[in-house]
């Protein structure tokens, strides 16, 4: 390679020897340039905001793929891609310094794939238990009893006689523990904890000499909406610090996600987020279809996008329901809530025949056309029942003068920070950036309605508040527009199959679930199950900036802090 | 007729005639000591069984839900099946609780609870001890509470509970304040601390010549109950249960029917100091409809705590002390004083209490204003103008 | 007189427990029973006023407080800090000795009160409080004792405002 040729590379005028090589999914960034090319994107070329991060686990290198585009003027996105050969120590400069938004991220890279970032501050694992051995998402990982060499049933019988895998409880020899772990002994390390406890900064600079109090509000919680544990350090009833801790309901989505035929995922991403699994669907089956280059047919399209908005206004007054338990509201609101959210389930079921876990999208359409009198129903619903039901929402929850009390000021994001933690979804649209994929980088056909992005400038709980309540407004708005303009004709392309023949390639797609931005990154080696499959969690990513958010407001606080971020375990587990 | 026109107090000089007959002056005071405190330690009991179905009824209608109706018709013997779960429960005791204290701050609360049935009065002459100093009596017992609250929070050893245990500190001691205004405003009026004679002097319910001290008491009362929106002591989307999360079993049903027994005596007693207790259309006439009145609009009180828990999120704990600080007990200061001196007029009862009602109104009137004001400025220091 | 001797032994009982108990919360809890017990004797001499505001200012504020102090700085068991290689002299500190000067003091004016009959005069003295009501300690504190409970007013004010400053001092 000379170096007429590395200069003609893009960026390269910029900093010298950065990018290596231009490949059809992206440009191959040598390591040591990553941080410089990184600020040089982010300050001068309007990249600021970094969606995601993954790795690859390819046979000669590891690569570390960074998905960025441009939030404030609107990119289109580019991938960088960093490659590290020695994979017995890999390791890549953190670019948290200038995405903070990178922080779990890279946590859970180096938690999967075992990839060192150098400079992250607290790189440890994330998803998984502290004493896990190996690195799963690697392709030389063994899943103990799935991924043995032989399989089931010699494992199950060792000795011919019979030995339920109940009984092979995981504590015994089904798993391998590292030298030197005894998991009864096992104690979680207190050091973790030493940033927020203040240790190293000896003393608080208070007058007052008071101790910081380490509390576990989780994973057995009622405000954590799942097994979620926020570790606050509190002086009185002050929060000063904050940790979050995850994991619980880690069940290897993206490990079994490349273990399954690329159909078995669609009823897989259900369990993503399960309040929205139509929106997952969506997600998951536009990256395939991108790799497959299949096109939907215009009746598919419009039931897709039906359904999503559907998803939308589920989601958001669920969300907005439960906001009010955690401010002690005695579940008045959330049953309001989840009545309503019942009556669109009965439309998901009457399409789809589940009310909860679809499994509706299919590569090229959908699994079932819309029975008789779907639509009447759903017209009902869209022009009556919601707009009556929002009113009663506006007229017993916006106005609440304790609700207002207790949302306006509280876990402020300014707009920059909510860029630069990559934020998504509502909580960025609530930091008054009005940044939604629909309009900014719009799919299926969402380009044909017409809409607006709901914004607020607060940037606190009650904007995110607000911006849920808007966007039930605007969802309606394209419901029915697609209602009154769904067309007749088939809704699958081709015929059904059930293998599907994927070319190979990578593929990211995103889509604007209702959470934020739900990304999906699929490889493919031309096989009957994806080479690699990740999920963009929203609420995981979103989940970053809890911290910053709630340092400074009380213990009361930070509990609605996190209701307003609107997390759903399934989806920041996986 | 006449035995049924005032019929407990009737029936209760039959009884007592009735053991006389086969027992010696003492015995007979003993007997009906006894009773008596069976019946106070009872009524906690009662107000949770029935307070209990009440209150899920109530809620689940406000949430569009039906409440319970498996076990029995309409489901009222649910609060029953609850209480014999919470019978057989496990009785389980954190591993480096304080046992003693642990065991003891149940008895403590359960105690206050009961005690504080025995000044009231449901009807004419039905009452416990009409002790000359009845209204305070209802603070002093309340201030147990805050003690066995307290040890409760502490013995756990969980830092829940602890936290629970400093809010009930910090809220039971700022709202004992304008409680004791407001109760104090109904004692100048009355110029008696007995509950009876409270009652008796109420020939118009005081909440109608002093809306600001009744509405001041009952806030007051809501958070001395701990019921929502002043519920963070017990805050479960934050601090799980505060200060009794670590009790099961009995234990718990302890401090559940505490919970419930002060609902029913605040309510009761908001009911004697403002709502003119056992008195209504025919009571002087039939004593008798007295108790039935005075359960009526006990209830109607505890209906309207409900509906508040119902339906209003929880406040901040600062800005719950912002509010007994610097709204309730300025608010009943003023009110005091305006009272005081209302009743040193030399004009006839009737303008006095218009009188009082004028500067009640205006106090009233004064501080909403006030309030509105200030929430438009917190909204304009977020840039929310107009919002 | 049965109840009287009921309730002033659980009363020294409790003020025994309040000094002996190794753990400090025990303590505030015997001192609790204690003012409880106080509250009962008055409500037999007919000072049923006077009862009420024992339990709520000592039971219900300062007992609550002393609670909440101890509880803030950990209730743990007090260890044994006497130190064997002391000499007794050495061991007199100046609070010590200042605690058994003014214990013999007191122990000397009940001793001197019993032997003189002073102490019981005041005894049926009940009847002339009105029984305990209201009013009758209202007049009393109000003219006689005004300068005395305005002193104590003033007191607490200055209590208040130097609270309000040290918090303020953030």
């Amino acid at each position: 390679m000379t170096d007429t040729m590395t200069s003609a590379l893009p960026f390269n005028d910029a900093i010298p020897g950065a990018v290596l090589e231009t490949t059809p999914n992206g440009l191959v960034v040598a390591a040591e340039k990553l941080p410089e090319l990184a600020r040089h994107l982010r300050d001068q070329q309007g990249y600021d905001y970094l969606a995601m991060v993954t790795s690859v686990d390819w046979p000669q290198y590891l690569e570390v793929v960074y998905y960025l585009c441009g939030v404030a003027q609107p990119k289109p996105g580019l991938v960088l891609k960093v490659r590290l050969s020695d994979k017995a120590n890999p390791v890549v400069p953190s670019v948290i310094d200038i995405w903070p938004g990178a922080d779990f991220q890279e946590r859970e890279v180096y938690d999967m794939m075992g990839i060192r970032f150098e400079g992250h501050p607290n790189l440890r694992r994330i998803l998984l238990w502290e004493g896990f051995a190996g690195w799963p998402l690697r392709k030389d990982y063994r899943e103990s009893y799935y991924e043995e060499d032989t399989k089931p049933l010699k494992s199950r019988h060792p000795d011919g006689s019979h030995l339920w895998a109940e009984d092979r409880v995981p504590w015994k020899d089904n798993v391998t523990y590292p030298v030197g772990v005894d998991p009864d002994l096992w104690v979680s390390p207190q050091v973790q904890y030493r940033r927020i406890m203040g240790v190293d900064q000896g003393g608080n600079g208070s007058s007052l000499n008071t101790e910081r109090v380490l509390v576990n509000m989780g994973p057995q919680h009622p405000s954590t909406h799942g097994v979620f544990r926020m570790v606050l350090a509190i002086e009185g009833e002050n929060v000063v610090g904050l940790e979050p801790e995850m994991g619980y309901l880690h069940r290897c989505h993206e490990k079994i996600g490349e273990r399954n035929t690329y159909l078995m995922n669609i009823p897989f991403t259900d369990r993503l987020d399960y309040i929205s699994s139509m929106s997952n669907n969506l997600g998951y089956v536009l990256a395939v279809e991108k790799l497959m280059g299949l096109q939907v047919p215009e009746r598919a399209d419009y039931i897709r996008v039906i359904m999503a908005e559907f998803t939308r206004i589920v989601s958001h007054f669920i969300a907005v329901g439960f906001l009010f338990n955690d401010l002690g509201a005695y579940f008045t609101p959330a049953l309001y809530g989840v009545r309503e959210r019942e009556l669109i389930l009965d439309l998901f079921e009457a399409a789809s025949g589940s009310r909860m876990m679809c499994n509706y999208m299919r590569f090229g359409g959908v699994s079932a056309d819309l029975p008789e009198g779907w639509i009447k129903r759903a017209r009902e619903t869209v022009w009556d029942r919601l707009p009556r039901v929002l009113g009663d929402f506006e007229t017993l929850l916006s106005g609440n003068e304790i609700f207002l009390a207790r949302a306006k000021g509280v876990g402020h994001l300014s707009a920059q920070d909510a860029v630069a933690y990559s934020m998504a979804g509502p909580m960025l649209r609530a930091s008054g950036v009005p940044y939604d994929l629909r309009k900014a980088a719009p799919y299926s056909i969402y380009d044909r309605f017409d809409f607006d992005v709901c914004s607020r400038p607060e940037g606190d709980v009650w904007a995110r508040f607000r911006v849920r309540m808007d966007e039930i407004y605007q969802s309606l708005r394209i419901l029915k527009q697609a209602l009154d303009g769904i067309p007749e004709g088939p809704i699958l392309a081709g015929k059904k199959q059930y293998q599907m023949r994927v070319p190979a390639g990578e593929a990211y797609s995103r889509i604007e679930g209702p959470k934020g931005e739900l990304g999906f990154f699929v490889v493919s080696d031309g096989k009957a199950n994806p080479y690699r499959y990740h999920v963009r969690a929203p609420t995981f990513i979103n989940l970053t900036s809890l911290e910053k958010m709630c340092i400074g407001h009380k213990i009361a606080d930070s509990v609605v802090i996190l209701g307003a971020i609107d997390i759903v375990l399934g989806e920041v587990d996986r | 007729m006449d035995y049924i026109r005032d019929f407990f107090i009737n029936f209760a000089h039959s009884w007592t005639t009735w053991i006389s007959g086969g027992l010696p002056g003492w015995a007979v005071t003993v007997v009906n000591f006894l009773l008596g405190g069976l019946i106070l330690v009872m009524m906690p009991v009662i107000a949770t069984l029935a307070l209990t179905w009440m209150e899920r009824k109530v809620i689940g209608r406000i949430q569009n839900r039906l409440g319970p109706n498996r076990v029995g018709p309409w489901g009222i013997f649910q609060a029953i099946a609850d209480a014999v779960k919470m019978l057989i429960k496990e009785d389980i005791i954190p591993d480096r609780a304080d046992r003693p204290v642990f065991n003891l701050a149940p008895i403590l609360i359960f105690v206050g609870a009961a005690m504080l049935w025995a000044v009231i009065p449901f009807g004419r002459r039905m009452i416990g001890q009409d002790l000359n100093i009845g209204a305070l009596y209802v603070v002093a017992i309340g201030s147990i509470t805050t003690v066995a609250v307290l040890m409760a929070g502490w013995a756990s050893n969980n830092k829940f509970a602890l936290i629970g245990a400093f809010r009930v500190v910090a809220q039971l001691l700022s709202y004992e304040i304008p409680m004791v205004l407001s109760i104090g405003v109904v004692v100048l009026v009355v110029g008696s601390m007995r509950m009876g004679t409270i009652v008796e002097s109420q020939w118009v319910p005081f909440c109608l010549v002093l809306p600001v001290a009744f509405i001041t008491y009952v806030l007051a009362a809501i958070a001395e109950t701990g019921r929502a929106p002043f519920d963070l002591l017990e805050a479960d989307s934050e601090i799980v249960a505060g200060y009794f999360v670590e009790y099961s079993g009995l234990k718990f049903g302890w401090f559940y029917i505490a919970e419930y027994g002060n609902l029913m005596a605040v309510s009761a007693i908001t009911t004697t100091l403002f709502l003119g207790g056992w008195r209504g259309p025919f009571a002087g006439a039939a004593p008798v409809l007295g108790p039935l009145y005075f359960i009526i609009k006990t209830v109607l009180v505890i209906f309207v705590l409900m509906w508040i828990r119902g339906t209003l999120p929880r406040f901040r704990i600062d800005q719950m002390l912002a509010f007994a600080w610097k709204v309730l007990v300025p608010a009943a200061l003023v009110n005091l004083l305006w009272v005081a001196a209302a009743l040193k007029l030399p004009v006839p009862q009737a303008v006095q209490y218009a009188v009082m009602l004028v500067g009640n109104l205006a106090i009233l009137g004064v501080t909403l204003t006030l309030l509105g004001q200030s929430a438009k400025q917190h909204a304009k220091r977020h840039g929310l103008a107009g919002a | 007189m049965f109840l009287f001797i009921v309730f002033a032994l659980i009363a020294i009982v409790a003020g025994l427990g309040v000094i002996l108990s190794r753990k400090p919360v025990y303590s505030a809890l015997f001192l609790l029973v204690n003012f409880a017990t106080l509250a009962a004797l008055y409500i037999m001499l007919q000072a049923q006023f006077l009862a009420a505001v024992q339990i709520i200012v000592y039971a219900g504020a300062i007992v609550v407080l002393i609670l909440f102090v101890i509880m803030l700085i950990g209730g743990g068991e007090l260890r044994d800090i006497r130190d064997p290689n002391k000499t007794l002299l050495r061991r007199l500190t100046a609070p010590r000795v200042t605690g058994a000067v003014l214990a013999l003091l007191l122990l000397a004016a009940i001793g001197y009160g019993l032997i003189t009959g002073t102490l019981n005069s005041a005894s049926g003295s009940a009847a002339a409080f009105n029984n305990g009501s209201v009013q009758a300690i209202a007049s009393v504190l109000y003219t006689d004792y005004v300068l005395p409970f305005e002193l104590a007013s003033v007191l607490l004010l200055v209590g208040m405002i130097g609270a309000v400053v040290l918090a303020k001092n953030e």
